[in-house]
């Protein structure tokens, strides 16, 4: 145990020391502030529209006015959990795959490996160690969100509202361990470096970006600009009962989707920050409770993926041939 | 033989070999290939749908997907690019530069009376060469997979569009094997090297496009054009903002060639900013000082 946590210390330590990591994680802070900023400009923008609309009404003395556009200011967050998914996952890899490569190249591996430790305590400790990174950095993200949504977007966060950015936190950072410990067990397995990070970028490239951008382009409402039914002028009762008639082909659509761990942190995070219209302002265990099987799968995904790179980060694999 | 054309037979030969490009080129290959019986069986599927809504009486306007053009079914085709090709596009460039670093024979190529501007304007035409075939080859099937939906074999106009959607095609994946080389030329890892234009390309791909239009990063990768916000600040950023977009300029001349009737107006202005982009990123490679490609690479 000791060896374990002395790896994840000096793992700690380095990513301390790492002036690239810090640009990343930067980097990433600095989108989601731009998202939550983009995000309130469009908002107020919609909000500028409708009063000129309902100005025109009452000097015209005609019509009834509409609703007015309603802040939600979790719904400001919606382009943030987009950035991780796609980007805050290519992060992840990177720092995934770096921990074992930088091992590899220093030479430091082989002087570790000549030392009695336990089985586990280098897959174990670097794991552990990056977790523990992303439990900082996931607080850290939140924290600027949070800042984000009350300072920029003029929002106000109840106490309901915090305890919902918390729980999505926590699947956050199940979502970024999981392919971090996925690109350690690949980095492990593959003898030349460089195919390693290939393979992770491709498998990156598949289920975070391909296969759900097939099935959002297969869904029959994202055919048009604005929507099909929006355009058709259907009511929500009458697209549900016309949609079902093709239950066949959502269900080929749908599951396309689900095959991507990605579109299970997705509807997840949405359904908890009250994104999806559905889920807005529902009670939180009510959310929980609909979600329930997406957050089983992710948390399942997120063991068997360090599960995997426990495993595969043997003595064996990592004495295989390097470039 | 001269060095422009030794390097660019060098690099074609060295992507042929590698075998993790094969995996790259035909994941962009295959889902070039498919996309056209993606938009084939979504349009069917929505026509059904369009169909009962009007049997039920719940709409009185027109299908919107009435005499859709031939070319409407690859345009998936484009999101394709802009994701797959970029980024393999991306590593052909990085693995381009940093292959003779790692193996040490920068010094030896520059010990003999080598000059650095036909080395690396061979190479870039090397990968141009990759590049394109590859296009040709998707694109190739792309046409067969559309004449046998359509039932004839598409005609003379379709298919100079498409060969102008290659053209776009390939101009954007040349600045992102530029911007790959260039990496690998200054990067002192060879991760960094590939994470940098990866970083660099979600930039121009999610963040720019955002900036200007308020578009969510996963919305940009539908072929459908998003609801753009307009008014004071959006106007603003986006005059700013659009010319730099490279991959929305992509996304906008490659809709109009392929005839989206939803993207109206010429293509000439996003091709010639792609082309500005390109000359741009081709200048800064074959100008790099010979000193900096004798760089030592860390790992």
């Amino acid at each position: 145990m000791t060896d374990l946590f002395t790896v994840a210390g000096k793992e700690l330590l380095d990513l301390r020391r790492d002036r690239l990591f810090v640009i990343l994680i930067s980097f990433l802070a600095v989108v989601i502030f731009i998202s939550v900023a983009v995000g309130a400009a469009d908002f107020r923008s919609q909000l500028e529209a409708y009063n000129r609309y309902v100005a025109d009404l009452t000097a015209s003395g005609t019509g009834v006015a509409p609703a007015a556009p309603q802040l939600f200011p979790l719904q400001l967050l919606r382009g943030g959990i987009e950035y991780l998914e796609i980007i805050g996952a290519l992060f992840a890899i990177v720092l995934g795959y770096g921990t074992i490569a930088k091992e590899k190249h220093r030479g430091t591996l082989q002087l570790f490996l000549t030392r009695p430790v336990n089985r586990f305590a280098f897959a174990g400790g670097k794991v552990a160690g990056l977790s523990l990174v992303w439990l900082v950095v996931v607080v850290i993200l939140t924290a600027v969100s949070i800042g984000a949504v009350v300072t920029i977007g003029g929002g106000t966060v109840t106490a309901t509202d915090l305890a919902r950015v918390a729980i999505t936190a926590g699947f956050v950072w199940f979502y970024l361990v999981f392919w971090t410990a996925l690109a350690v067990g690949l980095t492990s397995l593959s003898g030349r470096l460089s195919s390693a990070l290939i393979v992770a970028l491709v498998i990156w490239l598949a289920f975070v970006l391909v296969i759900p951008q097939i099935g959002d382009t297969m869904d029959p409402d994202n055919q048009v600009p604005g929507g099909l039914f929006a355009a058709l002028q259907i009511q929500k009762t009458d697209e549900l009962a016309v949609l079902a008639q093709f239950a066949g082909f959502d269900g080929i659509r749908n599951g396309l989707e689900v095959s991507s761990i990605t579109k299970h942190f997705e509807r997840l995070s949405f359904a908890l920050l009250g994104i999806k219209d559905a889920y807005n302002q529902q009670p939180i265990p009510v959310v929980l409770a609909a979600m329930l099987p997406y957050a089983i799968t992710l948390t399942a995904a997120t063991i068997a993926s360090v599960i995997f790179a426990t495993a595969a980060t043997t003595r064996r694999t990592l004495q295989r041939t390097q470039s | 033989m001269n060095v422009f054309l030794a390097s660019a037979g060098h690099e074609m030969l060295s992507v042929r070999r590698a075998r993790i490009s094969h995996l790259l080129l035909a994941v962009f290959v295959g889902m070039v290939s498919v996309s056209s019986i993606i938009g084939w069986i979504t349009n069917a599927t929505v026509t059904s749908v369009y169909e009962q809504i009007l049997a039920a009486g719940l709409t009185t306007a027109p299908n919107p997907f009435t005499s859709v053009p031939a070319l409407y079914y690859a345009r998936n085709a484009v999101i394709y690019v802009v994701l797959i090709g970029s980024l393999m596009a991306i590593v052909l460039g990085v693995q381009a530069t940093i292959r003779d670093r790692k193996a040490g024979t920068t010094s030896l190529i520059l010990s003999r009376p080598v000059g650095t501007i036909a080395r690396l304007a061979g190479q870039l035409a090397g990968l141009g060469a990759v590049i394109a075939a590859v296009l040709a080859v998707s694109m190739a099937i792309s046409w067969a997979a559309i004449s046998i939906i359509v039932g004839e074999a598409l005609g003379p106009d379709p298919t100079i569009r498409l060969i102008g959607f290659v053209g776009c095609a390939w101009t954007l994946l040349m600045v992102f094997a530029s911007v790959g080389m260039l990496a690998g030329i200054f990067s002192k890892r060879e991760s960094t090297a590939l994470l940098v234009p990866f970083v660099v390309w979600s930039g121009l791909a999610f963040v720019l496009p955002q900036l200007g239009t308020a578009a969510r990063p996963v919305a940009l990768l539908n072929p459908v054009p998003i609801t753009v916000a307009t008014g004071g600040y959006f106007d603003l950023v986006a005059a700013i903002t659009a010319p730099l977009a490279i991959t929305e300029q992509f996304k906008r001349a490659a809709s109009i060639l392929l005839q989206d009737v939803n993207v109206p107006g010429s293509p000439i202005g996003s091709i010639a900013i792609l082309i500005a982009f390109l000359l741009v990123a081709v200048t800064v490679v074959v100008f790099v000082p010979r000193q900096k490609l004798r760089g030592a690479l860390n790992d």
